[in-house]
């Protein structure tokens, strides 16, 4: 009892404290924006490092309101109204972590200390800095914490403080967070994309500061360069961490889908990626430089405009969380900004002016220029897919949505375009391509991808034409005995087949990226041993060593080219077979043959896994296991029964997948909960039965990305630019 | 031709005025040639964005559906008869069934605030689904279906159905309260 008592008092004050914090906070904000404004204008140290103090001040008060939502998590306090939302006293301690993010209260109070860790962080590293940009950035930092710190404290009509309990010391218990987010990988996805987007807020802090202080130099690009890798790497996790969630828990043997919130998650990281590319063209050749401030604002506007989207219910997504009128309020906040950005542009516009000009089309400068206008046009294409709903209401005066089929024809031009960039790219020179230039680095490139194009296209006409034959009866062959020049011609044409000419052009130039890029690292490697008299491997250590930057860069564009062929194999070629078996039978997929062997029940602690043992043959070979489920939650937040568990098997780069359909249950705890009950002979189960082609070499395609980005990212930003040898 | 013309110009000129002038006539030609090029590149932008954009609006067009409530697609049955809709709504109670022999899940659905009219059956549409029952497909949760509309029928073929994802937050069932702040 006594024990009981001493915890609810430390409940009270943890969460009386941290709504304190919250208010404080407010104040902090405040103070940072105007004294580091008096400071600066007024070239005033004191003021200047109170206002960086407040920074800090902001980032440990909010850590302290962060810290009380925990505490109320672990112990249960179930007179606060989050808790009671999105916590159970059942739910593990895991889970009861990262319920911080379940709901929109909570998910604004963690990005908001995210951003204020941020500042921090800021603060920290620029401590020993003898100019005062950063000084500059924590301003728009702090304006950005301003606006967070506004929506939590609960004075807007819509949302709640996080912190809040229920009036008259109510307590209710909670039912728990949703069964299909209790996975890991849906522990990890959220803050990951969080992290990412947030971060962005810094280098778009810094584009500020820079029109702001009026050093339009490269000084902001360097100073977060560091910043904006960061946050592509933890984007591209945050990204990728999504799909293979989607992938492996909603059974439908897929990974992307166009849906709103991924786009929103996705146009972001197309603006980051343009940005990471545009700012070497400003440092190189003085250009441009208009045009990076406008692209770091557009990425960092597109993760508020991302959050408007998951918010407001405007647009039906899978996603959507609530149809508030919070949304609205990340609007006002985008207009602000891009208004302030704007007019900030306008007064330094002078300045903004390129130095240099585009000397030839056929130069590095131009493939930078077409690769930042593909990521542009592509983000626009999105954006204007995804938000088709708003705009066919505006024009035509009804809501109409396009499906995922629309934005898979309408990007793979650019897309194809852009993967062939990521290979000529490096390899064209800086001001105008020379002839010597082409035949040293592109023939062979060239070359390559087109045996490479027609390798595809020879197996694929034999794949298509195998299984034609299989498919047309041997009457109809025997109608039709055409001569053997046709036959030819009709093998090559892909006759009665669909062309697949975007395989074939993938195939082309992916061959044509790892070979340019492959001969640029060895042609570096070589280099730098016959310099330092070492061996090759250790001239490629060397080479990599001493540009972390530019190698880590080709390792990420090898990451992509992986990428597309990972993305061409499961999306071009998948398998999909339904069927309805009873114990001891089997069907066949494709090369595979599955027999359904027995079944199994087991209790878990907040669920009951139901499902059936397979046996797997691939032509008859070794058998192997495959166990795919269903889980039923006994304390179900928002009211599904039931989970699709599907079964992966990798099979090389390929993957095998079964979900199960409805399963038989009973009625149990007085009606109220669906309880699954032993297979038996009789039942029949309905399964889905997947081929997925290549599709863990999209995973590995996006680590290679990662590992080549946190080698680009390990070069201090200090180096200068003009240290590129080779 | 031009070039030769021009060169014995530039000597001419050269014997009459000195360096300076060929030099800033040089300039001029050059800056000339360059505006020209530029013009040149900026015309074939134009070409190929306005080519691109026109794509996008083709594909837009082409694939495009309403989106539309059940009350809504019933009463434009005739305009809607045989094309691609998408369905939004909820799951009308005790309509899902499910056939493993021709795997096929049937289902209606009815306007997402509404329960007394939909068990006339007058305001839900059925739906045929070739696929797997999607995770959180519950009696009354949210649905979107995509596929074509069969008007007699008042049916459609679905080729896509989505139950709102698991992050659907802030439902005011679970917790009302009437200060908002504390």
């Amino acid at each position: 009892m006594f024990i009981q008592n001493l915890v609810g008092g430390i409940q009270n004050v943890a969460a009386e404290l941290g709504q304190a914090a919250i208010f404080l906070a407010l104040f902090s904000t405040l103070w940072a924006i105007v004294s580091l404004w008096i400071g600066l204008r007024g070239r005033n140290p004191n003021f200047i490092k109170s206002g960086r103090n407040a920074v800090i001040a902001t980032f440990l008060l909010i850590s302290v309101a962060t810290g009380a939502l925990i505490f109320g998590f672990v112990t249960d306090d179930f007179s606060m109204m989050y808790v009671v939302e999105v916590s159970s006293p059942t739910q593990p301690l895991p889970y009861k972590i990262t319920a911080l993010w379940g709901k929109m209260s909570g998910s604004l109070l963690f990005w908001l200390w995210l951003v204020t860790v941020f500042g921090a962080i800021v603060v920290w590293q620029n401590r020993k800095a003898t100019d005062n940009l950063s000084d500059y950035a924590l301003i728009s930092i702090a304006v950005v914490q301003l606006f967070f710190v506004v929506l939590v404290t609960g004075w807007i009509e819509g949302i709640y403080n996080p912190l809040a309990r229920f009036p008259n010391g109510e307590v209710r218990v909670g039912k728990g967070m949703n069964a299909l987010l209790q996975t890991p990988s849906m522990a990890f996805h959220p803050p990951t994309l969080y992290i990412g987007w947030i971060s962005l807020t810094i280098p778009f802090a810094f584009a500020v500061a820079a029109l702001l202080s009026g050093r339009i130099g490269s000084d902001w690009i360097h100073r977060s360069r560091r910043w904006m890798l960061f946050s592509w790497i933890v984007l591209t996790i945050g990204i990728t961490l999504g799909g293979n969630w989607a992938y492996r828990e909603l059974g439908w043997g897929g990974y992307w889908a166009w849906d709103p919130v991924e786009n929103a998650s996705f146009m972001p990281w197309l603006l980051g990626t343009a940005y990471l590319h545009s700012v070497m063209i400003q440092e190189k050749r003085n250009m441009l430089k208009l045009w990076n401030i406008l692209l770091i604002t557009l990425a960092f506007q597109f993760t508020i405009l991302g959050t408007f989207i998951t918010r407001s219910g405007i647009i039906s997504s899978v996603h959507a969380f609530v149809e508030s009128d919070i949304g609205w309020y990340f609007v006002g906040f985008i207009f602000f900004s891009t208004t302030g950005v704007i007019a900030l542009m306008a007064y330094r516009w002078q300045r903004l002016k390129s130095a240099n000009r585009l000397e030839s089309l056929l130069s590095r400068e131009s493939a930078f220029v077409l690769n930042n206008w593909l990521f542009v046009g592509l983000t626009l294409i999105i954006l204007w897919g995804t938000l088709w709903p708003i705009i066919s209401e505006a024009i035509q005066g009804e809501k109409a949505a396009v499906p995922e089929a629309f934005f898979n024809k309408v990007v793979i031009i650019p897309g194809l375009i852009l993967l062939f960039l990521t290979g000529a790219g490096p390899i064209i020179s800086w001001k105008k391509i020379t002839p010597n230039n082409f035949q040293r680095m592109f023939i062979s490139p060239l070359f390559a991808g087109m045996v490479g194009g027609a390798v595809a296209w020879l197996f694929l006409n034999f794949r298509a034409h195998a299984k034609a034959a299989v498919e047309i009866s041997v009457e109809a062959a025997e109608v039709a005995t055409p001569n053997s020049l046709t036959r030819v011609w009709d093998f090559i044409t892909f006759s009665g087949q669909p062309m697949p000419i975007f395989s074939i052009l993938c195939v082309f130039a992916s061959v044509f990226v790892l070979v340019a890029i492959f001969s640029e690292f060895y042609r570096g490697a070589k280099l730098r041993a016959k310099r330092q008299t070492t061996s090759f491997l250790n001239g490629l250590g060397l080479l990599i060593q001493r540009n972390k930057r530019r190698y880590g860069g080709y390792i990420v564009h090898i990451g992509i080219v992986i990428l597309y062929i990972g993305i061409m194999g499961s999306k071009g070629y998948s398998l999909l077979e339904e069927g309805t078996l009873k114990l001891g039978e089997s069907m066949d997929v494709g090369d595979y043959q599955f027999t359904m062997k027995d079944s199994f029940l087991e209790e878990h602690d907040n669920f009951i896994r139901s499902g059936v043992e397979f046996e797997v043959r691939r032509n008859g070979g070794k058998p192997n296991t495959m166990r795919p489920a269903r889980h039923y939650y006994h304390t179900t937040g928002q009211g599904e029964k039931d989970t699709i568990e599907s079964a992966i098997r990798h099979n090389g780069v390929d993957d095998i997948y079964i979900a199960l359909g409805p399963l038989p249950t009973k009625l149990a705890n007085g009606g109220n909960m669906q309880i699954p009950t032993k297979i038996d002979k009789e039942t029949e189960v309905s399964l889905q039965i997947y081929h997925n082609p290549l599709i863990s070499v999209v995973w590995i395609g996006v680590a290679v990305m990662v590992i080549g980005g946190l080698v680009a990212i390990a070069e201090r930003s200090t180096s200068t630019p003009q240290s590129q040898t080779v | 031709m031009t070039i030769v013309v021009m060169g014995k110009f530039q000597t001419l000129i050269h014997h009459l005025s000195g360096k300076r002038v060929i030099k800033r006539m040089r300039i001029v030609w050059e800056e000339e040639h360059m505006k020209q090029r530029r013009l040149k590149v900026f015309a074939a932008s134009l070409i190929l964005l306005s080519g691109f954009v026109i794509l996008v609006l083709a594909m837009t067009k082409k694939e495009s559906m309403r989106e539309l409530t059940p009350v809504k697609l019933i009463a434009n049955a005739e305009t809607m008869d045989n094309q691609n809709v998408q369905l939004v709504g909820a799951i009308s109670e005790e309509s899902t069934q499910w056939n493993g022999d021709e795997f096929k899940l049937t289902f209606a659905v009815r306007e997402l605030e509404d329960t007394e009219t939909e068990h006339k059956g007058i305001k839900t549409v059925n739906v045929i689904y070739h696929k797997l029952k999607p995770d959180n497909f519950i009696d009354g949760g949210n649905v979107f279906v995509e596929g074509k509309y069969d008007a007699q029928q008042n049916l459609i073929v679905a080729n896509k159905v989505t139950t709102k994802c698991a992050s659907k937050y802030e439902e005011a069932e679970s917790v009302k309260t009437t200060d908002g702040s504390s």
